[in-house]
């Protein structure tokens, strides 16, 4: 059974087209990150979950219950969702103090105080913050305002978690051990989750699968590892990872590195122009023999890998990055080999 | 010691408008302050005992307080409701709707007093008429010389200061946490009710302040509406006195303007301490484009009443003085044969009106000048530099617009009539340096948010590349924040144009400005020229406003 079904979701804003035909089914439980570049049309599409945008066309359920339907002109405010949010600026209320802010919800609910008491406790103890009840928000740090806001939305019990880039606020370091908090905290409770992410990481370390988009447009619907192995098109192998792009032409069974010999299985069945695509770290430098010639350009030390940059024919320049690898193995301007493993051919365009 | 010149012409430019700032500014208010406690050479509160001891005067404060406490809550009643339907909501028109009630702030007020009169007098007025005709009544229902009558007019004219204030707050407040209300739970009233209201709490206390103050301060409107009726407030009770002439007048008029002066400054200095507390302000992500609450079935209701309210505020009243003006005989009824431009020919062809706006325009284009170029100074230092010192020549001119216009003429009136050397007693100069004092302060700002958009790393540029300080003035900084120069410009220009509560103290015989004109007029019941005039100075504000807007783009109004 389907927790949250969106089906042929389109929302436009005038002329603009922030997204379109949206097709995506959350399970019970499940952790969907919506993952995409700025202005890709992920908070659209959240905030039309979370009922603060009506869809311009097509249908949303949650749970059992229809939300909004464009063609019955269904729709259910936010307050009637059941869902709890957590939002890129925090939206901790200032003017109350973190018990305060989290038992709101249950107030609204009209749980009395004795119930609420314990709920609440409860829930500030889940996100380490059972001693900062009587504190007002502005005497938190960001992570802790955040972690507040996280507490609001769970205490409730709701039966959707959305985030809207939630981390995004906050510094490197904190953000990293949020990830695993949050993580740590949606296993444990069982809850359904849809996140909103720019951040590629973020979205692969966290998500049971992910929803890559471009321009409005849902790219693939897929598990960390099949996007990052099988992406469905260039945009994705682009922006999940790094990746080298060189031209390609298919005759017959075999993709033709442009201009050589050197061959790849066309496994897709691709036919004409094509790109082929190899990831930095699947392709293997030596100064002896492989498939392709080139000369070492620069080499950047990164300190657990290197990232060189392998000049190829006259108009290649080729990313490889290798872990462990002494810096001194290869010189600038020396001939050097490459050899590139799980290559990948999209149509050309 | 190559770069000493450059902070010599700095200091001296610096010290110089400190100067100017405290004799013109402070000099005139402690020489006030002075006067109305030094009674024989000795420090005593005779003086106050005196003046408040007449029953009048007495009357006259309590009317000031009741009126301004009244305009107060009135303004924040009506334009908090407004400022959430037209922030917050999906209400039509809301553009449309913004754009008339903060522009109504740009209407003289005294001419929305004359428009007022005109509509709600008892005895002729077009709205008591239409109501009489409507209902059959056979009395006015209403009478526009009353308690009322005044407040009603104030609440009109300056709710905007609260509409301002409350509508910019609500928009910079971050709608992330309204919708973090919806989500817990929580409908669009009970949101409006748990964290809108609390989080907007301060600047509604600042929004109706501003209209407390602005409404104690106010004296065309009272001298309009309420001076007809009896009713006497602070202001037109310094008036009084001051027009005795003799020195016993002008002892009283000392005591009423110190009062107003301590009860409007102390809430100002209250207000920008309430405002300047830390606790609400929350760290606000990217600005999320706030969610519109749906009206649904109360949405023609709610466009109903904001429409109503616009039209009333401002529609009507134009609509009354334009009218007026066209009006061929007012013994006449309001037949199409009886309107014609017949009423423009003798304004427009008098000598005597033409020269009272061309010296307006004249001492608003003085004004406006050498307030921009004082106000590029103090705007610079307070912002750019870091010079001990530095916000004083900002904090004075704060000073000097918080302080009721009213008080201001007074004290240019017993400091600058030649008892401390300077006189210039009933020339242009005692008119131009009140809209200075006055109006400067909202240039000032609009200067200094600009200047302090312009990175410092551009004006070090210039000076490690050897141009001194008065050349990096000229040649990157200026050029940088013209626009708001440009705009402060027309914010000391515009209210100085139309000004009338310090003309009406400190103009002579050869200095009759339009305000001062126009309010003679109305007292003469000449109602209307009175219409006439009033037309032409909306056609010229509205001319700078929409120049104003053009310059930029928006960002500033009057
Ligand atoms: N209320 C709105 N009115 C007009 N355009 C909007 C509105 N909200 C979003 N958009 C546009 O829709 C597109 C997607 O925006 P958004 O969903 O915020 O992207 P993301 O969250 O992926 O960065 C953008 O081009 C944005 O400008
Ligand atoms: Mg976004």
């Amino acid at each position: 059974m389907s927790q949250v079904s969106i089906e042929h979701v389109y929302k436009r804003f005038g002329k603009v087209t922030a997204v379109g035909d949206f097709n995506l089914q959350v399970a019970d439980g499940e952790f969907v990150s919506l993952l995409g570049p700025s202005g890709c049309g992920k908070t659209t599409t959240l905030r039309m979950v979370a009922g603060f945008e009506r869809t311009t066309e097509g249908k949303i359920t949650i749970g059992e219950k229809v939300v909004n339907n464009h063609e019955d002109g269904t729709f259910v405010p936010p307050e009637k969702r059941d869902i709890g949010m957590v939002f890129q600026s925090y939206a901790v209320w200032p003017h109350m103090t973190v018990f305060q802010n989290v038992e709101y919800p249950l107030k609204i609910q009209k749980v009395d105080k004795a119930e609420r008491d314990k709920k609440v406790q409860n829930i500030l103890d889940m996100v380490h913050l059972g001693e900062y009840g009587e504190r007002y928000p502005n005497q938190l740090s960001g992570g802790q305002q955040q972690r507040v806001a996280l507490a609001r939305a769970l205490v409730a019990n709701p039966s959707l978690l959305l985030l809207d880039e939630p981390l995004s606020n906050l510094d490197a370091k904190l953000r990293e051990s949020m990830r695993f908090e949050i993580s740590a905290l949606q296993k444990r409770l069982g809850i359904t989750v849809i996140y909103v992410t720019h951040d590629q990481s973020e979205a692969m370390t966290m998500s049971d699968r992910i929803v890559v988009m471009s321009a409005g447009v849902v790219q693939q619907i897929g598990k960390p590892y099949d996007i990052y192995t099988k992406p469905a098109n260039k945009m994705v192998a682009d922006f999940i990872g790094l990746v080298n792009f060189l031209p390609g032409v298919v005759k017959g069974d075999r993709a033709f590195l442009e201009g050589t010999e050197v061959s790849f299985a066309n496994d897709k069945n691709l036919t004409g122009n094509v790109t082929i695509a190899v990831r930095p770290e699947n392709i293997k430098l030596s100064k002896t023999g492989g498939i392709v010639q080139g000369t070492m350009k620069h080499r950047f030390y990164l300190g657990d890998s290197v990232d060189y940059r392998v000049q190829v024919g006259d108009k290649h320049v080729i990313r490889v990055i290798i872990k462990g690898i002494q810096y001194g193995t290869f010189a600038d301007g020396e001939p050097v080999y490459l050899d590139f493993d799980k290559v990948m051919l999209f149509n050309r365009e | 010691m190559k770069h000493l010149p450059r902070i010599d012409s700095k200091f001296i430019v610096i010290a110089l408008s400190v100067l100017v700032l405290l004799y013109f500014i402070v000099f005139p208010m402690l020489i006030l302050i002075y006067d109305s406690f030094v009674v024989d050479g000795a420090i005593n509160f005779s003086n106050y005992k005196a003046v408040y001891s007449q029953n009048v005067n007495w009357k006259a404060l309590v009317n000031t307080v009741e009126l301004s406490l009244l305009v107060m809550i009135a303004s924040v009643i009506i334009t908090f409701p407004m400022a959430w339907l037209i922030g917050r909501t999906d209400l039509p028109w809301k553009r449309t709707f913004r754009t008339i009630l903060v522009g109504s702030y740009m209407i003289p007020p005294y001419v929305g007093a004359i428009a007022w009169v005109q509509m709600l007098n008892p005895s002729v007025g077009y709205l008591n008429e239409l109501f009489k005709f409507i209902f059959h009544l056979s009395a006015a229902p209403f009478n526009i010389y009353s308690i009322g009558g005044l407040a009603w007019v104030l609440t009109l004219f300056y709710s905007p200061f609260a509409f301002i204030t409350i509508s910019r707050a609500m928009e910079k407040m971050d709608p992330t946490l309204e919708e973090a209300a919806r989500v817990a739970g929580a409908s669009p009233l009970r949101t409006l009710w748990d964290v809108t209201l609390p989080l907007m709490a301060p600047s509604i206390v600042a929004g109706g302040l501003l209209v407390f103050i602005a409404a104690g301060s106010a004296f065309g409107i009272p001298a309009i509406v309420g001076m007809p009726g009896n009713i006497e407030v602070m202001t037109t009770r310094i008036v009084t006195f001051v027009y005795m002439g003799d020195d016993k007048g002008i002892r009283d008029a000392t005591a009423l303007a110190v009062s107003l002066m301590i009860i409007a400054n102390g809430l100002l200095f209250f207000m920008s301490w309430l405002l300047s507390r830390k606790d609400y302000t929350t760290i606000s992500g990217k600005s999320t484009r706030p969610n519109m609450v749906e009206l649904g079935k109360f949405k023609h209701l709610a466009f109903a009443i904001v429409a109503g309210y616009a039209f009333v505020a401002v529609i009507l009243p134009i609509g009354s003085v334009v009218m007026t003006s066209f009006i061929k005989s007012m013994s006449k009824g309001l037949e199409l044969t009886n309107f014609g431009i017949d009423p423009w020919i003798p304004v427009i062809t008098s000598a005597q009106y033409m020269e009272s706006i061309g010296r307006s325009l004249v001492y608003g284009v003085i004004a406006a000048c050498i307030g921009t170029v004082l106000s590029v100074f103090v705007a610079y230092l307070s912002v750019k530099t870091n010079i001990t010192g530095r916000s004083l020549p900002d904090l004075l001119v704060v000073l000097g617009g918080s302080t009721p216009s009213i008080v201001i003429a007074l004290a240019l009136i017993i400091t600058f009539s030649g008892n401390y050397g300077l006189n210039i007693y009933s020339t242009m100069w005692i008119l131009i340096v009140g809209y200075l004092v006055k109006y400067m302060t909202m240039s000032v700002r609009t200067v200094a948010a600009s200047l302090s958009q312009v990175h410092i790393s551009l004006e070090e540029a210039a000076l490690n590349s050897g141009a001194s300080w008065l050349r990096t003035c000229k040649d990157i900084i200026i050029p940088l924040v013209m626009p708001s120069i440009v705009a402060g410009w027309f914010l000391i220009f515009m209210p100085s144009f139309y000004e009338l509560t310090m003309s009406n103290l400190l103009y002579g015989a050869d200095t009759k400005t339009i305000g001062v004109l126009l309010y003679e007029l109305q007292t003469y019941a000449d109602t209307q020229n009175a219409s006439v005039l009033s037309v032409i100075i909306l056609v010229i504000v509205l001319a700078g406003n929409l120049i104003l807007n053009k310059i930029t783009k928006g960002a500033v109004s009057i």
